[in-house]
């Protein structure tokens, strides 16, 4: 019992140790916390870029399509939105994130090619009201689109994705487990002309 | 400077490409870099709190905020191709941001948005602008409609304070106000009958008009930021999305204030106010 209970502090104070620094109590996040936080998110962003690849390329089956859609939509907060605007038409259009989808994979070319930049720019996080926090991740993307009549439309478009970070918990074992989850929220594309 | 500037952008990139990055050429990608992507950079970059890379620098690090890094960001944070922003103007702001280490406070206030908005009446568009702020609430910051201004207001407050016009008479409480019949039936003339001092609030409006269901938001067309937390400079912040290095979030206007009167004179005029 002895052994158990000792066992049982040491954990708690390596819990402590470990989540004081990174958690203060005024809700700063520390500069490990947030890197691992960026790298979370990056991650999730990188899942988008590859989803949204399979779903834009005209090789893939449509019930496979179908499936991405479905595993891409699982990144994103509920209501989140795309919201698009070209060189040419300063307007911003709002898409539901599936109708975004399911309008990139009915694009009319025969051959479309979807390719990303090295390139990623993540914000500082900031406190919303509820607590939560907010980060923007940039990102860009260059497409290429040609039909069998040799006509190709090609574009880059910047971007800006909203993330959300949260504090969770979990249930393991009968144990109380905290962890930080992040998930998409509203994008703006922007075509870019840089 | 150009030439040097090309050439720091390009050894940045070489510097930072990783396996995958093949498919885009790297000229392209170094103007990506070299832009301010995101307002947020741009305060970073005004407070030299980022590499090259967009890495952030923190409290301890050997750069962060460090004057030479701050220098040579703050030579790419302006709007090259204004003209009416001489170099003798900007190295003046330029000089006193560093002489006394000022810095852009995300959360320090005295800087606001200024949005150009589409929202339809009738189904005609109506271009309205918000000003909006960053208020703190509960455990955090939300950004809120501070102000409005829309031409489609603004004519129903239009008077002359300047000749006698129509007023309702100093003994007219005598009568039981019976004389406002005839100052209500022309409807264009009403706002003579409010106080000198009256200032017309078109939030209140805006917010009654979509309430009521007449005003539908469409869409967002432009966006901008005004600073005022440079003790003695305003500048405007504004996106420019076009070809070449001088791209992102940039110094578009930057003023010098030398009172407070000037100070109160440009921020009346950036909401649109007459008086």
């Amino acid at each position: 019992m002895a052994t158990y209970r000792y066992t049982y502090c040491t954990l708690l104070l390596l819990c402590l140790s470990l989540t004081a620094p990174l958690w203060a109590q005024t809700g700063e996040i520390s500069k490990e916390r947030k890197q691992a936080i960026d790298s979370l998110a990056l991650e999730k962003v990188r899942d988008l870029s590859k989803y949204i690849s399979i779903i834009g390329n005209k090789k893939t089956a449509f019930s496979e399509a179908n499936r991405v859609m479905d595993r891409a939509e699982e990144l994103f907060a509920p209501g989140s939105e795309m919201g698009v605007s070209a060189l040419n038409r300063k307007e911003v259009n709002y898409y539901k994130v599936r109708k975004y989808f399911e309008r990139l994979m009915a694009l009319n070319y025969d051959r479309v090619t979807i390719q990303w930049y090295d390139i990623h720019y993540i914000s500082d996080l900031e406190r919303q009201p509820d607590g939560r926090y907010v980060g923007v991740v940039t990102v860009y993307q260059r497409f290429e689109g040609t039909s069998d009549d040799g006509l190709k439309y090609k574009d880059t478009t910047k971007k800006d994705i909203t993330i959300y970070v949260e504090r969770k918990k979990t249930q393991i074992a009968g144990r109380t487990v905290e962890f930080w989850d992040v998930m998409l929220g509203d994008i703006r594309v922007t075509e870019t002309s840089a | 400077m150009k030439l040097s500037r090309l050439l720091f952008f390009i050894l940045l990139l070489a510097s930072s490409r990783s396996l995958h990055a093949q498919m885009v050429d790297l000229e392209d990608e170094s103007k990506l870099y070299a832009s301010s992507k995101q307002v947020n950079q741009f305060f970073r970059r005004f407070n030299g709190e980022e590499d090259e890379k967009g890495n952030r620098y923190y409290e301890g690090d050997k750069q962060y905020r460090s004057t030479k890094l701050r220098k040579k960001y703050l030579g790419i944070l302006f709007d090259a191709s204004n003209k009416g922003m001489t170099d003798a103007v900007k190295t003046d702001f330029a000089k006193n941001v560093l002489d006394k280490s000022l810095l852009l406070d995300f959360h320090g206030g005295n800087w606001f948005s200024e949005v150009h908005t589409t929202f339809t009446q009738n189904g005609k568009d109506q271009p309205i602008t918000l000003f909006m702020a960053l208020e703190k609430d509960h455990l955090g910051y939300k950004w809120v409609i501070q102000r409005v201004y829309a031409d489609m207001f603004a004519p129903y407050f239009a008077r002359d304070t300047m000749k006698v016009g129509k007023f309702l008479h100093p003994l007219s409480h005598e009568l039981d106000f019976m004389n406002l019949r005839k100052a209500f039936i022309n409807s264009d003339s009403v706002s003579q009958f409010a106080a000198k001092s009256f200032k017309p609030d078109h939030l209140s409006l805006f917010l009654y008009e979509i309430k009521k269901g007449t005003l539908k938001f469409k869409t967002v067309n432009e966006v901008k930021f005004h600073f005022f937390q440079i003790d003695g400079w305003y500048f405007e912040l504004a996106q420019f999305n076009r070809p070449g290095y001088n791209t992102g979030w940039l110094i578009s206007s930057l003023t010098k204030l030398n009172t407070l009167a000037d100070m109160d004179a440009l921020r009346k005029y950036l909401y649109y106010e007459t008086k």
